[in-house]
């Protein structure tokens, strides 16, 4: 995971945080701040901190590309739950449909539209 | 977006005419299905009309540029024009009770700014089950495994999956 330092100064601003006043909340020194910055991953407890003094989730404060990991690590975790407490179930269908249930009912409808077209052209 | 090609305002315009024309009608089948999340492929959007006589599904075809094509031999009555064609009459759902009490087990879905009925997952599956084509029992057990999904993922969430659901 990385730390978005253009986000956490984002946050802070829109609660009129300096970003020295938010360090300071945090308990986090500057230095220990831009070390942070320019690691490729940082430990969750730091970035823990900082969200706890922006009243955040952690992962606002993640670069775009972990939120997707984090989302799709989510979704893995919930798929395999569900398949725990039921070895019968296939997987992939659990997946699938987890999936689909973060599209809008409209966009499922077209996604099942457009893929019996796309089979069609191999008839 | 190519996905925005398929099921346009065309069609969500006949289905707004048919609801303008307090025509009683829910979705049914697999299109009903991956409304609800099932990873499922469908060609067509099934209809189950309570009053396939109600003289608003004319009207609601003509204002769309549609008609309707009368069932001969085995064939039932059809939808024909750009609007209406990739909907499916369906007079009969098998296996299920009459469309009025069947209309408990639906629910409402949003599509767009329209609100239209959808057959519950667990009727669809029924009505599959008793149909028993080589088609549906190929995808009942997707669609089982969708139905054990939204149960599971709503026990966590605490929330009842009908009214959860009714949220979309």
């Amino acid at each position: 995971m990385r730390l978005s330092g253009e986000n956490t100064k984002k946050l802070a601003g829109a609660r009129s945080l300096s970003l020295n006043a938010l360090l300071k909340r945090a308990g986090v020194s500057k230095t220990a701040y831009y070390h942070l910055i320019d690691k490729e991953s940082v430990l969750p407890r730091s970035i823990d901190a900082l969200a706890a003094a922006l009243g955040v989730r952690p992962s606002a404060l993640l670069e775009e590309a972990d939120r997707k990991s984090r989302r799709a690590l989510r979704l893995l975790e919930a798929a395999d739950r569900i398949a725990g407490s039921d070895p019968s179930m296939d997987r992939d269908n659990i997946r699938h449909t987890l999936l689909l249930l973060e599209e809008k009912p409209i966009d499922r409808l077209r996604r099942s539209l457009l893929r019996a077209r796309k089979l069609d052209l191999y008839k | 977006m190519p996905e925005n090609l398929i099921f346009t305002n065309k069609e969500i315009g006949f289905l707004r005419e048919l609801k303008r024309q307090k025509v009683e009608f829910m979705l049914v089948g697999a299109a009903a299905a991956a409304l609800q999340g099932a990873p499922v492929v469908t060609q067509d959007i099934d209809l189950w009309f309570e009053d396939m006589k109600d003289p608003g599904i004319l009207t609601a075809l003509r204002k769309s540029g549609g008609i309707m094509v009368p069932s001969f031999g085995q064939n039932p009555p059809t939808f024909a024009g750009d609007a209406v064609k990739l909907f499916d009459i369906v007079l009969t759902m098998h296996g299920l009770k009459s469309y009025e009490e069947e209309k408990k087990n639906s629910f409402e879905v949003a599509l767009g700014t329209l609100r239209v009925s959808v057959l519950d997952l667990d009727r669809i599956i029924k009505s599959k089950e008793t149909v028993g084509r080589p088609k549906d029992l190929l995808v009942l057990p997707v669609l089982r495994d969708t139905l054990k999904t939204l149960r599971q993922n709503d026990t966590k969430n605490g929330v009842p999956r009908t009214s959860r659901r009714r949220k979309d």
